[in-house]
């Protein structure tokens, strides 16, 4: 390892500055704006005492912390269906698919090509009650009355998400089965395990941080969606981040906003910092 | 992986020349890569059309003292053209509207002045970009918007003697205008809000606003997602004044509203959505504008429109003039020609919105335009609920309360 | 053992894949349907929503938008990435942990907190939100994902190389741009096909920071309302989606070319190297 410090903060100037000027600072700047009355008096004056009004506002509120519980829960079931999907496919491309499987995930990854925005509309599309879901039930005379229940509610968020990120999360889970060393599995098998021994005792365990890593991949972003439930949640589909939205277009309240995404942002990285505690994730990062 | 503790032995000369074997590749593709980005960069730049507001006017031309007649010639006054700036005036608008039939009166009047657009998408993105200073002549937003700006000093009063039509407008459009006697805007085009529904799947019909909590309707009830119609109706509904709600009643409405989730199957925001919402029968009664009202009419489909023992609300566009601006009175020409009968007849019949002067509506033919907007039936608009000016903070209040009751678990 | 697990497993990702592909299908049918509506039975196939698309002046421009912001975050996301990995994994210095930390904090953050917080970075700093704002945030975002792909890069091959270049005298500088950046360059290529990727589609923080010019799925986003325009809009999607397409195929096809024409001269090579080695003594 080479000792140039000149050359050193040269490379490192540049990375550093921009994130610190691009995403510390307006982190910090969105916690300072948290703690304004309100924006009157245009954005960025001095003339304000700092007030807890808004962090009071929501945890006395009764629907604001409610909603963050509900969207971690939703974000959970997101994650947790999306990762258990993927995995037998990315078995499937380790473990069967052998020379074709870059192929098969090519394949499998090309819908998310695709506009995100465009993909939750052929949801609503095929969820809506003369959809192509509702449509097969009449048909098959399986149902009277199309079901609404598929479209405009928490369901249809729900279904929608974990179609959108079901290849995203098969990535990282195929890395880590494919780094697992076969003369391992040969040696269970050797010593007599059978095959879905070795798989719970020897590739399951070793693929963890690659199933770790796919579903903290849907787990945080999902956590603040918002444009999935504005398209297909109806009235009761709406998650923490629709608020947040809300106050910083129509709403016209910044500051309450502003105090939201702290908490969320600092409930989000509590959890993550649990998880990886419980799971020695530099491990993995190394 | 170079491993760390492994003896520095020189890697065989193969792999070593495989690997530059392969940076050659690929620092052809690097190259054809980088060559890709820079012929994407430039093809976008060059040709670009500039999107940058055009510049503001300067000095105002000579304005001719005699305000513009529909069908007359233009003035024989006119400003000498060849060596003075082209007159310009701009106006912050919404789509649609920025079309010349929508100004007919005032093009034909002064065709050298260069009238230009720039777009706001909802009442609080114009009143955002105002406050932000985007610097147009004239502002078109809707009620309840008024106060705000007249009290953060926007918008400058309305010299009504100006304008030619005035006195034809109905008083209640006026009032909307004028706050504590003085006008600052002027209204334009209007339409009602009321119950949408379907004849056949509500056969009974609709005569009051607790329709919209009658649990006979659940999942099949639409509101419109924006506080400021939500709060005026529920108040209405209720008997209190909107101008004055306590946080006793502002709570009782939230708690209405939040009961009233569970019946409804989603908050409309856009016309289009709720009009398929109609015509695939999943929804069966909405809050809902005039224009929904007419197409699906027009459609075919079997709706009818509610007159609530509460009345019917509406809304109103208004036209204001900028405090800054430098051309009053050639924005005073444009407001009043947005008053004569061409544009009129125009909004009416292309736009099926309701236009603010009466004299002008006989010319719609159209049975169901005129069953929308009740033109035949003038008694209906003397019940109607018009929308009053509020505060920003007031406003505030009630964002507030719906994002919470749309939060609520 | 196979065989059964096999076609169990076969058979569950094709399904897998024709679900994936099912609402695909149903945006394909969409721009070729002859109507706004999109409702079973189709009334009629017509191309001319791809006409209608080529000549949507508003449509193109907001695909320029969304190509001039993509290329631009993402060449500059992947140059700070690779100088960051660079530093981080040749040179010693401290805060290394720190910054990695920093540097891949933006994968922990949701986008619109992100989105947020730029909104009010620009507002205090009066910057007029624009392209360029959206470009700073896409930048951002990509940067953990390239310094990630160039890091793993790095540790792939020791300093040998640097080391004897710089004992023949070279200065860093050239050491950088003669023998460190070729030996990266695929690397760089892979991180700057992630960051475009991500910033081309991205809405979130695109909506919160975009100006007067939309990009593609802001665009998009505000003709959902227009019913009567939104099959162009689909038919643009399944244009930027074959030509994805295309490109993978091209690549993986170049791929394999030049995996052939290596194994050819490294036949050679050590053809060479075992007559070179005889005369040696």
């Amino acid at each position: 390892m080479l000792k140039r410090t000149p050359a050193a903060w040269a490379l490192m100037s540049p990375p550093a500055l921009a994130l610190v000027a691009f995403f510390v600072v307006p982190l910090i700047l969105m916690a300072a704006f948290s703690l304004r009355p309100d924006i009157r008096g245009g954005l960025f004056t001095l003339a304000w005492r700092p007030t807890l009004e808004h962090y009071r506002t929501i945890v006395e509120g009764e629907v604001y912390l409610p909603l963050l519980w509900t969207s971690v829960r939703v974000a959970f079931g997101v994650a947790f269906f999306a990762t258990l999907l993927a995995y037998p496919v990315a078995y499937f491309l380790v473990f069967r698919a052998r020379q074709r499987g870059p192929l098969f995930l090519t394949l499998l990854i090309l819908p998310f090509w695709t506009s995100y925005l465009l993909r939750i509309i052929s949801w609503k599309i095929i969820l809506g009650s003369n959809g192509l879901i509702n449509s097969l039930l009449e048909y098959t005379g399986l149902v009277d009355e199309p079901v609404r229940l598929l479209l405009h509610s928490r369901l249809a968020v729900i279904v929608t998400l974990v179609y959108v990120w079901l290849p995203f999360v098969a990535l990282p889970i195929y890395a880590a089965l494919q780094r697992i060393n076969r003369s391992l599995l040969e040696a269970a098998a050797i010593l007599g395990a059978p095959p879905w021994l070795s798989f719970v005792r020897v590739t399951l365990p070793l693929s963890l941080p690659g199933v770790l890593a796919g579903f903290l991949m849907v787990f945080i972003p999902t956590v603040g969606e918002y444009v999935t439930p504005l398209l297909v949640g109806g009235s009761r589909g709406r998650l923490y981040g629709n608020t947040i939205e809300t106050y910083f277009g129509d709403g016209n309240n910044w500051p309450l906003g502003s105090a939201m995404a702290l908490i969320m942002l600092v409930g989000v990285l509590a959890l993550v910092a649990i998880v990886a505690r419980l799971v020695n994730l530099r491990r993995f990062v190394e | 992986m170079g491993k760390p503790g492994t003896p520095d032995l020189p890697r065989p000369i193969a792999s070593q020349m495989e690997e530059t074997m392969w940076t050659k590749r690929n620092r052809r593709y690097s190259a054809t890569a980088m060559l890709f980005v820079i012929a994407l960069i430039l093809s976008a730049c060059g040709g670009a059309t500039p999107t940058t507001a055009p510049p503001q006017p300067t000095a105002p031309p000579p304005q001719p003292t005699e305000p513009p007649q529909p069908t007359q010639p233009p003035p024989p006054t006119e400003p000498p053209e060849p060596t003075a700036a082209p007159a310009e005036l701009s106006v912050l608008e919404w789509a649609f509207y920025e079309v010349p039939e929508m100004w007919v009166e005032f093009g034909e009047a002064h065709p050298e002045v260069e009238v230009t657009f720039n777009f706001g998408a909802s009442n609080p993105d114009i009143y955002a970009k105002t406050l932000a200073g985007s610097g147009e002549d004239i502002v078109h937003f809707y009620t309840p918007d008024l106060q705000f700006y007249v009290d953060e000093g926007l918008i400058q009063p309305i010299d009504t003697s100006k304008i030619t039509h005035w006195d034809e407008i109905p008083a209640g459009f006026q009032e909307s205008c004028t706050i504590e006697g003085v006008v600052y805007c002027v209204p334009w085009d209007w339409g009602f809000s009321s119950i949408l529904y379907r004849t056949d799947k509500v056969p009974e019909g609709i005569d009051s606003w607790a329709a919209m909590f009658d649990e006979r309707y659940a999942g099949h009830i639409s509101m419109y997602d924006d506080a400021t119609s939500v709060v005026p109706v529920t108040a209405h509904m209720l008997g209190y004044d909107e101008r004055n709600l306590t946080d006793e009643q502002l709570e009782e409405i939230k708690q209405l509203w939040i009961e009233q989730r569970d019946l409804n199957l989603f908050y409309w925001v856009d016309e289009p959505t709720l009009e398929e919402g109609f015509t695939s029968g999943d929804i069966w009664l909405a809050f809902a504008w005039n224009g929904a009202y007419y197409r699906l009419l027009s459609a075919g489909v079997p709706v009818a429109y509610a007159d609530p023992t509460e009345g019917r609300e509406s809304w109103t566009g208004l036209y204001a003039i900028s405090a800054t601006t430098e051309n009053y009175d050639l924005a005073l020409e444009f407001l009043d020609g947005k008053l004569g009968e061409q544009t009129a007849t125009h909004l009416l019949v292309d736009y099926a919105y309701g236009h603010v002067n009466p004299s002008f509506y006989e010319v719609v033919e159209d049975p169901n335009l005129v069953e929308a907007l009740a033109l035949d039936d003038p008694s209906i608009l003397e019940r109607t609920n018009f929308t009053v000016p509020i505060s920003a903070e007031e406003r505030d209040r009630w964002v507030q309360m719906w994002a919470e009751v749309q939060a609520a678990p | 053992m196979a065989n059964g697990r096999l076609s169990t497993l076969l058979g569950y990702y094709v399904l897998l894949l024709v679900l994936l592909y099912v609402p695909i299908g149903i945006l394909f049918l969409f721009s070729v349907n002859d109507g706004v509506v999109l409702a079973f039975p189709l009334k009629g196939l017509t191309t001319h929503w791809y006409r209608d698309m080529l000549r949507n002046a508003a449509l193109i421009e907001a695909l320029r938008s969304s190509a001039i912001v993509a290329a631009a975050s993402s060449v500059a996301a992947t140059g700070l990435g690779a100088s960051a990995a660079i530093a981080l994994v040749r040179f010693k210095f401290r805060g290394k942990a720190l910054f990695v930390a920093v540097a891949l904090m933006p994968l922990l953050v949701p986008f619109l907190i992100l989105g947020v917080a730029l909104l009010i970075l620009f507002a205090a700093l009066d910057v007029q939100r624009s392209l360029w704002t959206v470009g700073v945030g896409h930048m951002i975002v990509s940067l953990p994902f390239t310094l990630l792909i160039v890091m793993s890069r790095m540790v792939g091959f020791d300093s040998n190389l640097e080391e004897a270049a710089q004992d023949l005298g070279a200065s860093y500088a050239y050491t950088l741009r003669r023998v460190i950046l070729p030996l990266i360059a695929p690397a760089m290529l892979a991180a700057w096909l992630v960051a475009f990727t991500v910033s081309f589609d991205e809405f979130v923080l695109a909506s919160f920071l975009i100006g007067r010019s939309p990009t593609l799925p802001v665009y998009l986003f505000g003709q959902l309302r227009f019913a009567n325009r939104f099959p162009q809009v689909v038919a643009l999607a399944v244009v930027v989606m074959i030509a994805s397409l295309g490109l993978v195929v091209l690549a993986e096809w170049l791929q394999r070319i030049g995996t052939r024409v290596s194994l050819d001269r490294r036949v050679e090579e050590s053809g060479e190297v075992q007559e070179r080695r005889q005369t040696v003594p």
